[in-house]
């Protein structure tokens, strides 16, 4: 259980250009008083290139932990994460950041758009920091914005727009820099049904455009739906992992 | 580089799109940064006034002397005439004359003198009448007859307190005593042609200025004097001018003839009170400062954990935590630049206001405020130095830098996956 990957000279495992998410036997225990809570126990999981999975179970089963051990934004008590040949809890800070900056993006249940900036500059920032030069920049945001029908509404600061709207300016913000995955905590929570599917059928139209691979934590039943691998989370464990035919695509 | 003008981008976004909350914290930094300057200029104002007034009473912003003179105070230590040539050739010089404003040669020695009533141990000065007139301000604190004028011979112009110990007035003559130039005591008759009063104790009680021909004879000097004292244009030439004067006249200083003062030396206990004042106000404007710090830190400090949720996503996206901090420091930097700018230009307005009339502090003075030698004017003209503007200047950008490292670091501090849960 314990084996790495087998890693080429680069360090970058040779799964990389299939293996999108791998970990190994991960705990997360968080510290709360003098009690432990283990979020996470031992989770072994591999998940390929292009894949549109999503990690279901109630709350407090370990979906949203899980995620962040895999997107790095914690690190685990106990085990590893692979994330496109990194191995992520070893990265330091700085390199970390690099990886993520490169590798994953992230949607979140609260949208979590930067308020001072309009629609048009949170979508364009990962891109920014990526240094991506202008005419580069505004073609792909402007092509996002116009797939997802918000154009015209570029220069609105989120405070302007509705959740849907913000949320899919998210989405254009996590897929932009056109990473190998995005990793989304709750996206549809907060939207209704109808925006919700819209939401759906674009990440799903860029995950078979791009083969960016989407990681869902979810308990939305539309999601589960959608989803061609549904990873079952109780207590911290894997419970169920079933891949299957998406209900649409039946 | 691409990395930091995204961090500058962020940051002056940051700052125009949160306002209010940039104007809070910026307000501080103005009224501080205005009043900085002002208080600064307001002190500087008064030290150069404290400076002016002590030179003219006193040796001047440069006095030349005999090497022991200045301790001794005795005649014997005087200049010879060809040393007091070379000073006034020295000083006539080229990178030197430009800046003096007036020499006056003065034979002063200490003596005593002497009514029918009593005696007086005095500072008795011999003088150019026309010189003096324009180099000291002793002349302008007469209260009876008048100054000394070129012609006159034994006309002497003494001091309130003394005319008052010796029970003498206008016309009223008196016998000054001193040792002369060979050693030998001997007397000289003067008529007290004029009374001044400064308020300075010491002078009032104790200073006589006669013609310097006069005392010349009396004390078989010769030609020589005991100081030429220069005035230059502004204080802050007199220690360029020293290091000048200095050069041009080495010969004479190595030979042991002759020595230059700046008033510093020759006036050490208003150097030292310019630099305690100097000290106090440095103390008082950190103390000032040190509270507005602390009020940024806290402004920028509620800022920082107002938008812990914001420094999560822009590491989430990839900022390193090193990246986020900067962002901090950048918006204070940005935030005390603007306001710091701000502030110098108001509080330069208020120095330009008060430097027209001066601020007029007079309803809160008592006649005659004196200290080492110096009166004090209850009118302060406020005097703008473009250093101070910039030492200004620096000193609230080191403040604003230094208030917004704290809150730095509390944005590097942030957990990530914690700032990312939703709140309900």
């Amino acid at each position: 259980m314990n084996e790495q990957p087998p890693t080429r000279a680069d360090g970058r495992s040779e799964q990389t250009d299939r293996v999108a998410v791998q970990t190994d036997d991960i705990w997360k225990i968080f510290k709360q008083g003098a009690e432990k809570i283990q979020a996470v126990r031992g989770v072994t999981l591999t998940i390929e290139r292009g894949e549109f999975t999503a990690m279901a179970g109630p709350s407090g089963s370990g979906k949203t932990t899980l995620l962040n051990l895999i997107g790095g934004l914690t690190r685990p008590t106990d085990g590893k994460v692979w994330v496109a040949g990194h191995e992520v809890a070893a990265l330091p800070g700085r390199e970390l950041a690099r990886m993520r900056l490169r590798n994953v993006g992230f949607v979140f249940q609260a949208y979590n758009l930067l308020p001072v900036l309009t629609a048009f500059e949170n979508a364009e920032l990962p891109l920014l920091m990526l240094g991506i030069d202008e005419p580069e920049r505004r073609r792909r945001v402007h092509e996002l914005f116009e797939r997802t029908g918000l154009t015209g509404l570029e220069d609105r600061r989120p405070g302007k727009l509705s959740g849907g709207q913000q949320q899919r300016v998210a989405i254009i913000r996590a897929v932009a820099s056109r990473p190998a995955l995005v990793l989304a905590d709750e996206p549809t929570a907060n939207l209704d049904s109808t925006t919700s599917d819209s939401l759906l059928d674009m990440m799903e139209e860029l995950n078979q455009e791009l083969r960016t691979t989407f990681v869902f934590a979810t308990h939305d039943p539309q999601v589960m739906e959608r989803a061609r691998r549904l990873i079952r989370l109780v207590d911290g464990r894997i419970a169920a992992d079933e891949r299957r035919q998406p209900a649409r695509e039946q | 580089m691409a990395q930091a003008f995204l961090l500058l981008r962020l940051a002056l976004r940051n700052l125009r799109r949160q306002a209010r909350r940039s104007l809070l914290t910026a307000a501080a930094m103005i009224i501080g940064g205005a009043l900085l300057i002002f208080s600064v200029s307001l002190g500087d104002g008064t030290h150069e006034d404290w400076i002016e007034s002590g030179v003219r009473m006193g040796t001047g912003h440069i006095a030349i002397q005999a090497p022991d003179y200045r301790v001794s105070r005795k005649i014997e230590d005087r200049l010879s005439a060809e040393s007091v040539a070379s000073a006034q050739a020295a000083l006539q010089s080229p990178g030197i004359g430009e800046h003096v404003v007036e020499i006056v040669p003065r034979l002063a020695t200490g003596g005593l003198a002497s009514s029918p009533n009593g005696a007086r141990p005095t500072e008795i000065v011999g003088v150019d009448a026309i010189a003096e007139a324009r180099f000291s301000i002793l002349d302008d604190r007469l209260v009876e007859g008048r100054y000394l004028e070129p012609g006159d011979r034994l006309a002497a112009y003494i001091g309130s307190e003394l005319a008052e110990g010796l029970e003498i007035g206008l016309g009223s003559r008196m016998v000054l005593t001193a040792q002369d130039a060979d050693g030998e005591i001997i007397g000289q008759l003067v008529r007290v042609v004029g009374i001044f009063h400064t308020g300075i104790p010491e002078i009032d009680q104790g200073a006589i200025h006669i013609p310097i021909e006069t005392a010349g004879a009396w004390l078989n000097a010769n030609g020589a004097v005991t100081t030429v004292a220069v005035l230059v244009d502004r204080s802050r030439a007199v220690r360029r001018a020293v290091r000048a004067l200095e050069a041009r006249l080495a010969d004479g200083i190595a030979a042991g003839d002759l020595t230059v003062l700046p008033w510093p030396q020759a006036m050490p206990a208003l150097d030292a009170a310019v630099k305690v004042d100097d000290l106090g106000n440095y103390l008082f404007q950190g103390i000032t400062f040190g509270i507005i710090g602390l009020a940024i830190v806290n402004t920028i400090l509620m800022s920082v954990l107002h938008r812990h949720r914001e420094f999560g996503v822009l590491q989430a996206l990839g900022f390193t935590p090193g990246q986020t901090g900067g962002l901090v420091v950048l918006e204070g930097v940005v935030l005390t630049t603007l306001s710091g700018l701000l502030g110098i230009g108001l509080g330069l307005f208020l120095t330009w206001f008060f430097w027209r009339d001066g601020l007029d502090l007079s309803f809160t003075w008592q006649e005659d405020w004196t200290f080492s030698g110096v009166v004090l004017d209850p009118v302060i003209i406020p005097l703008f130095r473009t250093a101070r503007l910039l030492q200004g200047f620096l000193f609230i950008l080191f403040v604003g830098t230094v208030a917004s490292l704290y809150p730095a670091y509390r944005a590097t501090r942030v957990d990530v996956a914690e700032a990312m849960k939703f709140e309900r």
